[in-house]
Formats: structure tokens, C-alpha cells, sequence
């Protein structure tokens, strides 16, 4: 019996440290999208803002720098997109795949231009054990945020940005600029979780290190009907099937690990296909104004 | 979806651009441009096997592009390439460690199936969009994923090969191989397939109803509904044959490149094709001359790496910065709210 309860214990503990930065770029991902830009370019930002934090980390020897720098990393590629959808009118799903490209690229050749070594960064000064108050802050930000777009003028206007932006005009308000500020926003969140992914879990940046997380978050965006507890709760979930790979590996025979891994992006289908519930995305979402 | 303008305003400004870019790279890395453009060029196109290996990239990323731009002109965006080239390439390695036919057709139905394989990826994402209206945005990228994740079980589990060492299927009998078109090179017949599959989509887009009606859809829904044409018919189909052409891309770097699926197959070719695509302002032809300029950056990028030390993940940065300045330069019409996500 005890070692069943350590192996539940492990298992809760691991689900919330793999679903912190999936819940932080998820977050990022309602933000935007709740303004109406879709935001594809979440891997890019994790993978810049994991990047980053290491770089920072490495130069100042602080993990606390390293986490500010990958924030400002990952809003500053928000910030490419954001300029992307609003002023020059760019398609967003076309900006948020060059930003992907644009994001990977550059920490692999970052990886050799600054450390001089392909594939992984040397270690680094991480966070250690303070990791656990981003776990713990990712809690605290989605409440922040539910309360900002639901109980804020600013997140009505946010939110309207979405629905109907020619209404947001003509309140004389600059839609523009709303959707910019959001995507910036949304780019920090990604950072962030981006930089608990090398400084937080680990002490190094490898090549791949997100490996799909940006894109799971925007599954986990839809899975949660584009509400912060809703991708939260889906980051969760998510979260838990990855910590349950770690535990069960090796133990269960029938059910291989691959179909694991296509869970969330399987839940985020039947999401979409309105099997699960009714699903209905801002009127506005991806479409430039 | 996309107002087509001088080609010279867009591609040609975008391109050049990059160039200029690509310098900036190299003189950051400390490599001097003339020796880094030397080393890229020279990888690429310095001799005949360069020169084919330059190919064997440029059809790699070319089926794929392909398939994009037919959807694209419909307005869809299907940016599941890569998962339905990775089906594609899986149907044709598993049929392709059995099959023992007469050769040409052989290949003609490995081709086949990859066409199959890639049609029905692309297929479910455009019956969602049919019937629940879900945005093939999100469910062709899902997809990507859900691809991986089947060939990574198949290729571990039920279609391990016993020989091979790492996650791949048996190799593809020697009946099922493209001939290859220059002796001692990877580069096949498979080049002459896409340009043939290119010049056919030409015709299509600009000498047939259903090319008319894949333009309506894209440009005027609206109008098009009013005009009679079954919107979701067109959706799925339009869809079906993207994923299609991509899935054939996939078959062919199985039966001419390694003769085996294998799960690395693909460097990303599927999301590098998006941006030849646009680079082809989605017209056949200009994709074909767009196709084969990434061909250079991909195998000249290897060059690069290996003789002037600018990694390889420098072209990626450039290649996104073109897909963000042409997508920059171009008017892009508002697709109706209904296709929102």
C-alpha cells in the first residue's frame, strides 16, 4: 500500500511540473486568440524563451535573469507577430509558421554561435528547487487572467477584439493595438514556459526540448473552450498522460506509449468535431481586421 | 484568398532580401559572404552530383508545396503537409517490403498508395470542416502529431523490420525502387513525377471547371455557395487531393531516396514547403523554380556547415524570414467570419 500511495504522489507531483509550461503557453494562447489572433507560433516562442533563459542564466550566472530574459524573448518574437497580424495585415497562420521556423533556427544557431556546441547548451545556474513557485504561479495566473478578461474593462474590450472588432472601432478604441498588446502578452506567457522547460525542470537548452508542447497548448486552448481554466484544466489533463508515461513506463504492456503521445492532439480533434461538448471559437478569432 | 500582383513585386524583392540576410548571417558566424555564398553554392551546384542532390531536396520539397497551393487556392490552410507526407511514405514502405511485381508497376502502386495514404489524412481534416465546421488549421496540424505518433507505433511494434537496428520498416524490394535518372546519385524519376504533377495542377487551376470552382470557394465563398457549388464536397476534396500530392511526396523519397520508411524521413519538409508555396505565389510553374531554390539552400546548407561553419539552422531562420516578408508584401483578402476557427 505504501508503495502505492509514494507511486500516486509521484504521479500528482509530476503532472503538475509536465503540465506548467504547457498551462503557461496555454494561457498565452487564450489571451491571443481571445483577442482573434490565432496564435501557431507558440512552439517558436517556448523554444526562443527556453533559449534564451539559458543564455541569460549562462552570462549573468542569475536563473532569475534567465527567467526575465526568456519573458522578454518570447514577447519580443509576440511582439514580431503581433506587428505581423495588425499592421501589415499578414496572415496569421502563415506569420505564426514563419515565426516557428524563424524561432527553431535561431536557437540552433544561437547554440553554436554563443556556446560553440550543436545540439545542447552546457549547463547552466537553474531555478533548483524554486521552481516550484512557477508551478505554483501558473495557478495564479490563470486566475489573474480570468479575472483580467472577465472582470476588467480591459479584458471586455480584449474579448470584443475577438467577437467583433469593427464594434471595438467604432467605441473608439484602437482594435489594433488591443490585439497587439494580447499577442505580446501571449508571447511573454509562452517564454515563461518556455524557460521552465530549461531552467526549471533541467539546467541546459537542447535542440527539440519543446517538442510539441506550443502545439499542445493550442490544442489545450480548444479542449478548454478558449476560457483560462479551461486550458488550464486541459493543460492538466494533458500533463497527466505525460507524467504517466514516466510512471507506468515499462509497466503496461497494451497500451503503448505512442498512443500516449497522440492523446492530447486525438482530444483536441474530438474537441473540434464538437464531440465533446459544444465548441465555439471568438467569431473573430484568425480573422485580420 | 490571395490577390495575385507582379510576381517580381513579391518573390524576386523577398528573395533578394534574403540574400542580403544570409550574408548578415555569415558575417555574424565570422565567416566572410563570398566564402560562405561559395561553400552554399558550390554544395549545391559545384558538379553533377551536387547538382543532383540539390534535386533530390528540390522534389522532396515540391510534391509537398504542391499539394499546399491546391488548397491554399481554396482557401484552405492545410498545414498538414508534413503528417500527410509521413502517411504517405508509410503506406508506400509497408506495401513496399511485400509487393513483388513486375517493376514500373510496382512503383506505380507504391506511388499509389502514398497518394491513398496522404489523401485520407488530409480527407479527415476536410470532412471535419464539412460536417462540424472545425478549422482545418487546427485539426491538419493535430494531425501532424497523430501521423507521428502512428508511424513511431507501427514502425516499433507491427512493422519492425528484424534486420534494421533503428525505428524503420523492411526495405523496399528492389522491384519497388525508382529508376534512377543520374548513375551513382539519389536522384530519380521522381523529379520528372512532381514537374509532370506541376504542369497537370496548371491546367487544372486554369483550364478546368473544378480549378474555377477550387477559386470560388477560396476567394468568394459566399458567391460560390450562391452559385450552386457544394461547398462541402469541394471542402474534402480539395483537402483530400492536397494531402494527396504531399502523401506521394512521402512515396517517393521511400522508393527513391531510402528505399524503407523510416520515421525520420522527413526534415520538416512539410512546413519548408509551406513557405515554397508562397514563395510560388501557388502557382505551379513559379513553384517548381521556388522548389528548387530551397532545394539549394537545403542541400548547400549542409555544404555550408561543413566547409565555412554556418550551421545548417541559419537557412531556417532565412527561410521563415521570406515566408514573413512575402506573406508581408502580399494583400491578403479576409476569409469569411464563418471560417473562423
Amino acid at each position: 500500500m505504501n508503495g502505492g500511495f509514494a507511486l500516486l504522489l509521484t504521479l500528482v507531483t509530476l503532472t503538475l511540473v509536465k503540465a506548467t509550461p504547457i498551462v503557461y503557453a496555454a494561457l498565452g494562447g487564450v489571451l491571443s486568440e481571445r483577442a482573434g489572433v490565432i496564435n501557431i507560433g507558440l512552439e517558436g516562442m517556448m523554444a526562443i524563451g527556453a533559449f534564451a533563459a539559458v543564455v541569460a542564466s549562462n552570462v549573468s550566472g542569475s536563473a532569475i535573469v534567465g527567467l526575465l530574459a526568456g519573458i522578454a524573448a518570447g514577447a519580443l518574437f509576440g511582439f514580431i507577430l503581433g506587428l505581423a497580424a495588425t499592421k501589415f495585415k499578414v496572415d496569421q497562420i502563415v506569420a505564426g509558421t514563419g515565426i516557428n521556423l524563424i524561432a527553431s533556427g535561431a536557437a540552433a544557431y544561437g547554440l553554436v554561435l554563443i556556446f560553440n556546441q550543436p545540439g545542447a547548451s552546457p549547463q547552466v545556474n537553474a531555478l533548483g528547487n524554486g521552481y516550484w513557485v512557477l508551478v505554483v504561479f501558473a495557478l495564479v495566473c490563470t486566475l489573474g487572467i480570468s479575472w483580467l478578461l472577465y472582470r476588467t474593462p480591459w479584458g471586455l474590450r480584449v474579448r470584443a477584439c475577438g467577437e467583433n472588432p469593427g464594434a471595438v472601432k467604432s467605441a473608439g478604441l484602437d482594435p489594433l493595438r488591443l490585439r497587439l498588446i494580447a499577442v505580446v502578452c501571449s508571447g511573454a506567457l509562452a517564454g515563461l514556459g518556455g524557460a521552465f522547460l530549461s531552467i526549471g525542470e533541467v539546467n541546459l537548452y537542447s535542440d527539440g526540448m519543446t517538442a510539441g508542447r506550443g502545439f499542445i497548448a493550442l490544442a489545450a486552448v480548444i479542449f478548454g473552450r478558449w476560457t483560462p481554466w479551461g486550458a488550464t484544466g486541459a493543460a492538466i489533463f494533458f500533463g497527466f498522460f505525460e507524467a504517466l508515461q514516466f510512471v507506468l513506463q515499462g509497466r503496461v504492456a497494451w497500451l503503448p506509449s505512442d498512443a500516449m503521445q497522440a492523446l492530447p492532439y486525438l482530444a483536441a480533434l474530438f474537441a473540434l468535431g464538437g464531440l465533446i461538448g459544444k465548441v465555439r471559437a471568438p467569431a473573430s478569432d484568425g480573422v485580420p481586421y | 484568398m490571395m490577390r495575385y500582383r507582379g510576381l517580381l513585386a513579391g518573390p524576386a524583392g523577398a528573395v533578394a532580401i534574403a540574400l542580403v540576410l544570409i550574408a548578415v548571417a555569415m558575417l555574424v558566424a565570422g565567416v566572410s559572404p563570398l566564402d560562405g555564398f561559395a561553400a552554399l553554392f558550390g554544395g549545391a551546384l559545384g558538379g553533377p552530383r551536387a547538382i543532383a542532390e540539390t534535386l533530390v531536396q528540390t522534389t522532396s520539397l515540391l510534391l509537398p508545396a504542391l499539394g499546399i497551393a491546391l488548397a491554399f487556392r481554396a482557401g484552405l490552410f492545410n498545414i498538414g503537409a508534413e503528417g500527410q507526407l509521413l502517411v504517405g511514405g508509410l503506406c508506400a514502405g509497408a506495401a513496399g517490403a511485400h509487393l513483388n511485381l513486375p517493376a514500373p508497376l510496382t512503383v506505380a502502386i507504391l506511388l499509389a498508395l502514398g497518394f491513398v495514404g496522404g489523401g485520407i489524412w488530409g480527407a479527415i481534416a476536410g470532412w471535419m470542416k464539412a460536417r462540424f465546421n472545425a478549422s482545418e488549421i487546427i485539426s491538419t496540424l493535430m494531425l501532424n502529431f497523430v501521423a507521428a505518433s502512428l508511424a513511431n507505433y507501427l514502425v516499433s511494434g507491427p512493422l519492425r523490420s528484424s534486420l534494421a537496428s533503428g525505428a524503420e520498416t523492411a526495405p523496399v524490394l528492389p522491384n519497388g525502387w525508382l529508376p534512377v535518372l543520374v548513375p551513382e546519385t539519389r536522384l530519380t524519376i521522381a523529379i520528372l513525377i512532381a514537374i509532370a504533377i506541376a504542369f497537370a495542377l496548371r491546367f487544372v487551376f486554369t483550364r478546368t471547371v473544378f480549378g474555377f470552382e477550387l477559386r470560388a470557394i477560396g476567394e468568394a465563398p459566399e458567391a460560390a455557395r450562391r452559385a450552386g457549388i457544394d461547398m462541402r464536397a469541394m471542402t474534402w476534396l480539395a483537402l483530400a487531393l492536397s494531402g494527396g500530392i504531399a502523401g506521394v511526396g512521402g512515396a517517393t523519397i521511400v522508393t527513391g531516396v531510402l528505399h524503407r520508411f523510416n520515421t525520420q524521413l522527413s526534415p520538416g519538409y512539410g512546413f519548408t514547403a509551406i513557405a515554397v508555396a508562397l514563395v510560388g505565389d501557388l502557382n505551379p510553374l513559379w513553384i517548381c523554380v521556388a522548389a528548387f531554390g530551397f532545394g539549394i539552400l537545403e542541400s548547400g546548407g549542409l555544404a555550408m556547415q561543413a566547409s565555412a561553419q554556418v550551421p545548417k539552422d541559419a537557412i531556417h531562420v532565412i527561410e521563415g524570414l521570406i515566408v514573413l516578408l512575402l506573406a508581408a508584401r502580399r494583400y491578403v483578402a479576409t476569409r469569411a467570419p464563418s471560417a473562423a476557427v
